[in-house]
């Protein structure tokens, strides 16, 4: 009979160790890293550029003509060059959306929770006002007023998805202001800065990381919807959103205009979602235990 | 209160639009002729001023007329649009409802087994694939390459089981529309069945001999109800937003449609009536979901009046 061996591992290594047994969120994590592959170096691999029109060469079938594999839209654009360049503007929009609710949320909410007072109740107000409401819809509206584009659409979404991360932060740094530890802090004269900086964000850190995996499909589907409905970035710009919105005018004839890209955008949303499952079971374990 | 703030802050965006609905794109009007066109649509006065003037109107249902409709009213394309809206959003939920209730409690039932499985596949791809992807994929397969259904429309391709509902052009947005929230539900279930499965009032339920559908139906059932009703709850004002692109896609006249119109045309009154209705429907369902929990639950009645 062998005793199994004590080994020490940090909680890094315990999450890492959870995340790469499943299964599932491996293959999200292949996923995302292809489509950011494919983002990355748009310019090596497409073998057109995503604005270039050939109007000889307008609404071919896939394979119909040897340098377009996977046809060309309504102005003669190769398909293929324009959906690889649509990986990069989902990521382009995701990314900075979520950076920049990183950037207002976190340290709102984590004054908010902390220190209470007025602050927190004008955030909780704004909270409160922003949450009775469906969050696509106000996008709608402050697009309507900021006109489209890439840029408007980077900051409406913003708009809402910074509250996510307020809320969370607030509700983390609330529930562990009151632990032992951050008594303990107190009690040796660590300055409130200090506490908050050093104790209380490192700990709130996971349930954030989840919301901002789970925040980065939801803004690829918020882009690809608003360009669907042709409220999303404005025209020379591949965005699989709007190549969906206009191929529903061709959708008798030319399938290929609808069907790609809406692969592509399935494909995405599968892989994140995969891997912020995965995220969540590896840097949460309570929460799978109570599922 | 909500409403109010809600009400103050998509007025004063509107406002703040640079160019109004009115501008001199299409060639020039006499500035006698415009100032009375702002003149009837009450855009000359302060914007405080149009504001009370506004929400006085609105509490009598009156939301004014419509700038790209003007021989109507507001209140009148919203009432007939929002019919369609409803009974889109209805029979989604219907059937969204019952499917991913049942799909749910089989896998609970059958937990671990190929068909629980298969379940939580087609429910985590339901979840996270969006419903116009799915609309479209639909439309590839059913309308254009079989050509079984109408590609869009609603109750206007004439084959219908009642008059004028459940028609052939019903199935496709209803399919699309209720992929989501069914597999949130069935997920939903599942989880709530699999945990009151392993109680131990269920256990003891068992052991003095009940048969197994009592088990589920009484004992169950009944307490795996909870969760779902927050499902429910959550659910549903998602399904407003959801029928923006159902009906966009479709080509279905219903509320989310003339939202996407009214945006895109600037149409101050449109806007406001469906931001403020969305608004105190999203109440009004937050309030029936807490009234819901306290009659399935009576612990919750008589754990005092604390459910926020």
């Amino acid at each position: 009979m062998s005793v199994p061996l004590q080994v020490h591992r940090t909680f890094l290594e315990d999450a890492f160790r959870r995340f790469a047994q499943n299964r599932l969120a491996l293959i999200g994590l292949v996923l995302v890293l292809l489509i950011i592959f494919f983002a990355v170096f748009a310019h090596f691999l497409a073998p057109f550029s995503y604005e270039k029109a050939r109007f000889d060469r307008v609404l071919l079938m896939p394979f119909q003509h040897p340098e377009h594999p996977l046809g060309t839209d309504e102005v003669g654009r190769d398909y293929l060059s324009r959906l690889i360049y649509g990986a990069r503007t989902s990521l382009i929009v995701s990314l900075s959306v979520q950076g920049i609710s990183l950037l207002i949320g976190l340290p709102v909410g984590a004054i908010a929770g902390y220190f209470g007072g007025k602050f927190d109740y004008v955030i909780c107000r704004v909270i409160d006002i922003m949450t009775a409401f469906p969050a696509l819809l106000f996008t709608i509206l402050i697009i309507s007023v900021l006109g489209g584009g890439l840029g408007t659409i980077v900051i409406a979404l913003s708009l809402t998805s910074w509250i996510i991360i307020a809320r969370i932060t607030r509700a983390q740094v609330l529930s562990l202001r009151e632990l032992e530890y951050c008594i303990a802090a107190r009690s040796i004269g660590a300055s409130e800065w200090r506490i908050l900086m050093r104790h209380l964000l490192p700990n709130a850190m996971s349930p954030i990381l989840i919301a901002v995996s789970f925040g980065i499909p939801a803004v690829i589907f918020a882009e690809a919807g608003l360009s669907f409905l042709g409220l999303g970035v404005n025209d020379p710009i591949a965005s699989w959103g709007k190549m969906v919105g206009v191929s529903n005018a061709y959708i008798r004839v030319y399938w290929h205009l609808a069907l790609f890209p809406t692969l592509a955008i399935a494909i995405t949303m599968l892989g994140f979602s995969f891997l912020g499952d995965g995220l969540r079971d590896a840097l949460d374990p309570k929460q799978k235990i109570q599922k | 209160m909500i409403l109010f703030a809600v009400s103050v802050i998509v007025f004063s965006l509107m406002h703040s639009v640079p160019g109004g609905p009115f501008d001199e794109r299409k060639g020039r009007l006499p500035a006698a002729a415009k100032a009375n066109i702002l003149k009837k649509y009450g855009l000359d006065q302060p914007v405080w001023k149009q504001y009370m003037n506004y929400m006085s109107h609105a509490l009598r249902f009156d939301f004014g007329i419509p700038y790209q409709r003007p021989h109507t009213t507001v209140a009148k394309l919203i009432g007939k649009s929002w019919l369609i809206t409803v009974q889109v959003g209805l029979t989604t939920i219907f059937f969204a409802f019952s499917i991913g209730i049942i799909l749910g409690i089989y896998a609970a039932y059958h937990q671990n087994t190929w068909i629980d499985n298969f379940v939580t596949f087609i429910s985590s791809l339901g979840v996270t694939v969006p419903n116009f992807v799915v609309a479209m994929w639909l439309i590839l397969i059913f309308a254009v390459h079989y050509n079984w259904v109408p590609m869009g429309g609603w109750g206007s391709s004439g084959q219908c089981l009642f008059g004028k509902y459940f028609c052939t052009d019903w199935i496709l947005p209803v399919v699309a529309y209720a992929i989501a929230p069914m597999s949130l539900v069935a997920r939903y279930t599942r989880a709530s069945v699999v945990e009151v499965m392993g109680e131990e009032y269920v256990r003891t339920a068992r052991a003095k001999g009940l048969n197994e559908s009592k088990v589920m139906r009484r004992h169950v059932f009944r307490n795996a109800q909870i969760p779902m009703i927050t499902a429910l709850g959550t659910e549903i004002p998602n399904l407003i937003t959801g029928s923006i692109f159902i009906e966009s896609t479709f080509r279905i006249n219903g509320l989310g449609k003339y939202f996407v119109t009214s945006t895109l045309n600037r149409d101050y009154p449109m806007i406001m009536a469906t931001f403020l209705l969305v608004a105190l429907l999203w109440g009004i369902i937050y309030l029936l979901t807490d009234i819901a929990y306290t009659l399935i639950d009576p612990r919750i009645r008589l754990g005092g009046s604390s459910i926020n």
